[in-house]
C-alpha cells in the first residue's frame, strides 16, 4: 500500500469516509487520522484488529476500517491480550481514554504492559471523563474544575493526577512508552513518528508499546477550540511533560 | 484408550484439550486450581496457549478477546471468581461469541468456604450479568460425565456462538474417578468461523465484534436474534436422565450433580426397604427439562415431588414452574459446603410420604 | 477379618517415622490411614498420624480422624474452621512429634513434588536413618503410568522435599473398577521402578476384597489390605457389605 505520507489531505484508506461524532476542536479525530495513516504506511490494515474503549471514542470502530472489538469499560488491554495471544501474527491496538485506562482499567493496563503483551496502546489523555459529561478523571489537574470537583480538584482529598507514561515506565518489561501532543502541526508530526514507531516495534514482534497523547476536550473544559489548545499548552504540558519515557533496546546477544 | 484415574479438575482440563481447546486463561481459586496446574504443563505440550491473568475480571475479558479470533478458548474458576466474570459473559453473549466457562462451585455467599455447593444455580441459569441473555448450562454428576460434557460445551459454544457454562460442585472437581477419553473426537458439522471471526479485513469488509447498539431498534433486534437462539436451545439441547422411575414410584426426587448421586444411594436403600422412589436428574440446567419433569411428575402414582439441592431452593423454582402446581413440590437442601448424606435424604423422603399419608387421612 | 495364614504377610517397620508420599491420587491418604490402623492392630503402643496435605482441599486423611481417634490413634490436624481451610497450615505439634519420636508417627503428605515441598521446611527435624519415606505408586494415574514417569516423580519429590525415599508402595488401582490383574500389573511396574531406583518394594496395597484373593498367594512382598475410610458422600461405609 503505497500511500505518500506527504499528501496529508488525502484520507488514509484505514480511515472510513464518514463524519465522526466528535465535538468541534476535539483532537480524538486527529489521533484517529494519525493511527490510520501509520497503518496505511506500514501496510498493516488487513491484518489489524483494534479494541475500542468505553468513552467518547467508543464508536471508533465505525471510523477505522479494520476489524474491531468493543470492550467493556477499562478492559481493552485484557481483550487485546486474549486476541494477540491467539493470533500473534496479527496487529492489535487498544484505543483508550484516561478514565478507561487510568481509572477503571488500571489493573488491566499495568498487567498487560508488565507481561510485555505485544500490542500497542493509544492512550488519549484529556484530563476528564468526556463521554459522561466532564467528571473528574485520575488525570484531572490540581485545581481543575469538573462536574464532580466543582471547586477545582483538591489534591488533599483526591491525590495528585496520575502520570501514566511515567508510572508504566517504572516497570521493567514494557519496551516503548512516549508522551506526545497534537495541538500544533509540529507536535502532530512528532506524535505521528511515535505512533509509527510503536506499530513498527509491534510489527517486528519486539515489545509492548504505548503512546500517550495529550488531547483536548473543549466541550467539557468549557472552552472554545482555540482556548482549549491554549489551556492544554499552558497547563497539561507542564504537568505531563512530553518525551520518550522508555525506549526500546535490543536485548543483548540478539 | 484404557481407563485412567483422574481428579475431576484434571479430567476437565484434558477433555478440553481433546475437544480442540487452543487457549486457556485462568486465575487460581480453590477448588478448581488443578485445572490450571494441569494445563500449565499440558498446554505447551500440545502447542496451545496458557495464560494466568491478574484477576478473573481480566481473565474473562481475555477470553472475550481470544474468542473473537474464532478459536476454541475457555476458562475455569470457582464461585467468587465467576462473579467477577459476569461482565465479560454478558458482553460475549451480546457480541455472540463462543466461549466455555466452567464453575467448580464452592459455598457462598461472599468468600464463603471451599467445600462443595450448588449455590450458584441462579447466577448460572438466570444470567449473572446484565441484560437480556442466557448461557447454556450443563451439570455433570460423575467425572466421566464432566469429561463428556466439557467436550460438548465446546461444540455447543460454537454451534450457538454463545457462552456455555458447565457447573459442578467442588466434589466434581476434587474427586478421583476412573475415566476414559474417546479415541478420536468427532462432532457434527459446525458453521465456519470465517463468517464472523476477526481475522483481518483482507479481501472482505472490516468486521466489528460488539454488543453496543445505541439505536433501541437495533438493540432489540440483537436481543431478538439472541432470543431465537435460546428458543433453538430449548428445542434441541434439553438433556436429562432418570433413575428407577417406574409406575410404583410414590415420590419423584429431582436433583442434579453430586446431589443426584447421593439420592441414588438413598433410593437404592429405600427400595430395599420397600419404598419406591424415582430420580429425575436434569443435565442441562438451561434449557431446563421442563416438559420432561412434568411428564414424570404427573405419573399416576406420584403424589409429590421432592427437590434436593446443595443450596437453598434455587432449582426448586424451576421445578415448580415446570410442574405448574399439578403436584406439591417439597424441598430439602443443605448449604455452606455441607453435603446431605443418603440417610438425610431417606429421612426426607419418609417425612414427605408421612405428610402425604396424614393429609390423605384427614380428607 | 484377615485370615491367620495371610496375617504374617502384613508389612512391619523398624523405623519410628513413616512418611507417606506420592503423586496426586496415588492413594496416599488411604494407605496412611490404613497403615496407622494396622500398626495399632499389630500392637504398636503409640501411633500418631499427621495430615500434612496442604495441596488438596478435600479427601484428606483428616476426614477419617474421628474413626482413627476412636481406635486410640493420635491425630494431628488443624481443628475448628481451619480443618476445612485451603491454607497451608503446618501445626507446631508436627515438628514436636517428629523430634520426640515416641511410638510411631505416620505423616500423610500432599501429592506430587508440590505437596511434598512441605517436608522441606521440616527436613531439619528428621534424623538420618530414623525414617522411612515411602513412594505410593498408582500406575493408573497419567503422570506415573510408566517407568519414566515414576522415576521423574521420585526425582521431583526428592528434590522438593530434600529427603530421600527408602521404599515403594505398589498401590495401583482404579477405585471400584480395580481388578486383581490391575493390581498385579501395578506390582510389575513397581518392580521395574525398584530395579532402576534401587528402592525396595516395601509392600503391595489394595482393596481388601481384591488383594486377599488367591491370585496374590505367591506375591513375595508384604501386603496391606485396605478398607476404604475416605468415602465419597454417596458411598456407604463398609458396614452394609
Ligand atoms: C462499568 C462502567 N462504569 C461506568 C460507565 C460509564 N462511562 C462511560 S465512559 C466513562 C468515562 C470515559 O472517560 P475517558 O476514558 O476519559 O474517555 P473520554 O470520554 O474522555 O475520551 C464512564 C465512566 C460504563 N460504561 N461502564
Ligand atoms: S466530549 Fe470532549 S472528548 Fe468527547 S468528543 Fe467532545 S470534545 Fe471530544
Ligand atoms: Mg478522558
Amino acid at each position: 500500500m503505497a500511500v505518500d505520507s506527504k499528501t496529508v489531505f488525502d484520507r488514509p484508506v484505514t480511515l472510513r469516509d464518514v463524519v465522526t461524532h466528535y465535538c468541534p476542536g476535539c483532537t480524538h479525530g486527529v489521533i484517529h487520522r494519525m493511527v490510520s495513516e501509520v497503518l496505511d504506511e506500514l501496510g498493516l490494515r488487513e491484518r489489524t484488529c483494534g479494541v475500542a474503549p468505553v468513552g467518547c471514542s467508543v464508536l471508533c470502530y465505525n471510523y477505522f476500517d479494520t476489524d474491531f472489538m468493543e470492550a467493556p469499560h477499562g478492559r481493552a488491554p485484557a481483550l487485546a491480550t486474549g486476541f494477540k495471544r491467539m493470533r500473534p501474527d496479527m496487529i492489535v491496538f487498544t484505543y483508550q481514554g484516561d478514565g478507561d485506562l487510568a481509572s477503571i482499567g488500571m489493573g488491566e493496563i499495568i498487567h498487560a504492559a508488565n507481561r510485555g503483551e505485544k500490542f500497542t496502546t493509544i492512550f488519549v489523555n484529556n484530563a476528564v471523563y468526556g463521554m459522561t459529561g466532564g467528571q473528574m478523571a485520575p488525570t484531572t489537574l490540581p485545581g481543575q474544575i469538573t462536574t464532580t470537583c466543582p471547586m477545582g480538584r483538591d489534591t488533599s482529598l483526591t491525590g495528585e493526577p496520575i502520570r501514566i507514561a511515567e508510572l508504566l515506565s517504572a516497570l521493567a518489561t514494557p519496551g516503548y512508552i512516549e508522551r506526545v501532543a497534537v495541538h500544533t502541526p509540529a507536535h502532530i508530526l512528532k506524535a505521528k513518528k511515535a505512533i509509527r514507531k510503536a506499530f513498527t516495534l509491534q510489527r517486528d514482534n519486539k515489545c509492548y508499546t504505548l503512546v500517550e497523547v495529550l488531547s483536548t476536550c473543549p466541550t467539557n473544559w468549557g472552552n472554545t477550540p482555540g482556548e482549549a489548545i491554549e489551556w492544554l499548552d499552558e497547563n497539561m504540558m507542564k504537568y505531563f511533560p512530553l518525551g520518550c519515557y522508555k525506549d526500546y533496546v535490543e536485548p543483548e546477544g540478539s | 484408550m484404557a481407563k485412567v484415574l483422574m481428579k475431576g479438575n484434571e479430567a476437565i482440563a484434558e477433555a478440553a484439550l481433546r475437544a480442540g481447546a487452543e487457549g486457556y486463561f485462568c486465575y487460581p481459586i480453590t477448588p478448581q486450581t488443578e485445572v490450571a496446574e494441569y494445563l500449565s504443563k499440558r498446554m505447551p505440550e500440545v502447542g496451545g496457549m496458557f495464560l494466568q491473568g491478574e484477576s478473573e475480571l481480566a481473565v474473562a475479558n481475555m477470553l472475550f478477546g481470544a474468542a473473537s479470533t474464532g478459536k476454541r478458548v475457555f476458562t475455569t474458576s470457582s464461585s467468587p471468581g465467576i462473579s467477577l466474570m459476569q461482565e465479560a459473559i454478558s458482553y460475549m453473549a451480546g457480541a455472540e461469541l463462543p466461549a466455555v466457562i466452567i464453575n467448580i462451585m464452592r459455598g457462598g455467599p461472599g468468600l464463603g468456604g471451599i467445600l462443595p455447593a450448588q449455590a450458584d444455580y441462579f447466577q448460572a441459569v438466570k444470567g449473572g450479568g446484565h441484560g437480556d441473555y442466557r448461557t447454556l448450562v450443563l451439570a455433570p454428576s460423575t467425572v466421566q460425565e464432566a469429561v463428556d460434557l466439557t467436550m460438548l460445551c465446546f461444540h455447543l459454544a460454537q454451534k450457538y456462538r454463545n457462552p456455555v457454562m458447565m457447573i459442578g460442585d467442588g466434589m466434581i472437581g476434587q474427586m478421583m474417578e476412573a475415566v476414559e477419553f474417546p479415541e478420536s473426537y468427532e462432532e457434527p458439522p459446525l458453521p465456519s468461523t470465517d463468517e464472523w471471526a476477526a481475522t483481518g479485513a483482507l479481501d472482505r469488509k472490516a468486521r466489528i465484534i460488539k454488543s453496543l447498539f445505541l439505536d433501541p431498534v437495533g438493540l432489540e433486534n440483537n436481543v431478538l436474534i439472541l432470543e431465537k437462539k435460546y428458543q433453538q436451545m430449548i428445542r434441541e439441547e434439553v438433556r436429562c436422565e432418570s433413575y428407577k422411575i417406574s409406575a410404583e414410584n410414590k415420590i419423584l426426587i429431582v436433583a442434579y450433580g453430586t446431589m443426584a448421586r447421593i439420592c441414588q444411594t438413598a433410593i437404592d436403600e429405600l427400595e430395599a426397604d420397600g419404598v419406591s422412589v424415582g430420580l429425575f436428574r436434569p443435565i442441562s440446567l438451561y434449557p431446563f427439562p421442563e416438559k420432561e419433569i412434568l411428564r414424570e411428575a404427573t405419573r399416576k402414582n406420584i403424589k409429590s415431588v421432592l427437590t434436593i439441592e446443595m443450596s437453598m431452593a434455587q432449582m426448586m423454582e424451576d421445578v415448580e414452574r415446570a410442574i405448574q402446581g399439578r403436584r406439591p413440590v417439597h424441598f430439602f437442601g443443605r448449604s455452606g459446603g455441607i453435603v446431605p448424606t443418603p440417610e438425610e435424604v431417606k429421612e426426607q423422603v419418609l417425612k414427605v410420604l408421612s405428610i402425604k399419608r396424614r393429609t390423605a387421612k384427614k380428607k | 477379618m484377615i485370615s491367620l495364614v495371610k496375617q504374617h504377610r502384613l508389612p512391619t517397620f523398624s523405623k519410628s517415622i513413616l512418611i507417606i508420599v506420592g503423586g496426586y491420587g496415588s492413594g496416599k491418604s488411604e494407605v496412611a490411614v490404613n497403615l496407622s490402623r494396622q500398626l495399632v492392630n499389630a500392637g504398636s503402643a503409640q501411633v500418631a498420624i499427621a495430615d500434612l496435605d496442604i495441596v488438596n482441599p478435600y479427601f484428606r486423611s483428616r476426614e477419617a480422624s474421628e474413626q482413627l481417634t476412636s481406635l486410640g490413634i493420635r491425630t494431628i490436624n488443624p481443628t475448628g474452621g481451619q480443618h476445612y481451610a485451603d491454607l497451608p497450615i503446618i501445626l507446631p505439634e508436627v515438628k514436636g512429634a517428629i523430634e520426640q519420636r515416641q511410638g510411631v508417627l505416620v505423616l500423610d503428605v500432599g501429592g506430587d513434588d508440590v505437596g511434598a515441598r512441605v517436608l522441606s521446611s521440616l527436613s531439619g527435624s528428621f534424623e538420618e536413618g530414623a525414617y522411612e519415606m515411602l513412594l505410593v505408586l498408582n500406575g493408573n494415574r497419567p503422570f506415573t503410568a510408566d517407568l519414566d514417569g515414576c522415576l521423574k516423580m521420585i526425582n521431583d519429590i526428592e528434590s522438593s522435599s530434600r529427603l530421600k525415599f527408602t521404599g515403594i508402595v505398589s498401590n495401583t488401582h482404579l477405585l471400584e473398577e480395580t481388578t486383581a490383574q490391575i493390581a498385579l500389573d501395578g506390582l510389575e511396574l513397581a518392580r521395574q521402578v525398584s530395579r532402576r531406583s534401587d528402592l525396595p518394594v516395601a509392600f503391595l496395597s489394595g482393596l481388601k476384597e481384591i488383594i486377599e484373593c488367591d491370585e496374590f498367594d505367591n506375591v513375595d512382598v508384604p501386603i496391606l489390605p485396605l478398607e476404604r475410610l475416605l468415602l465419597k458422600p454417596w458411598e456407604s461405609s463398609a458396614g452394609d457389605e
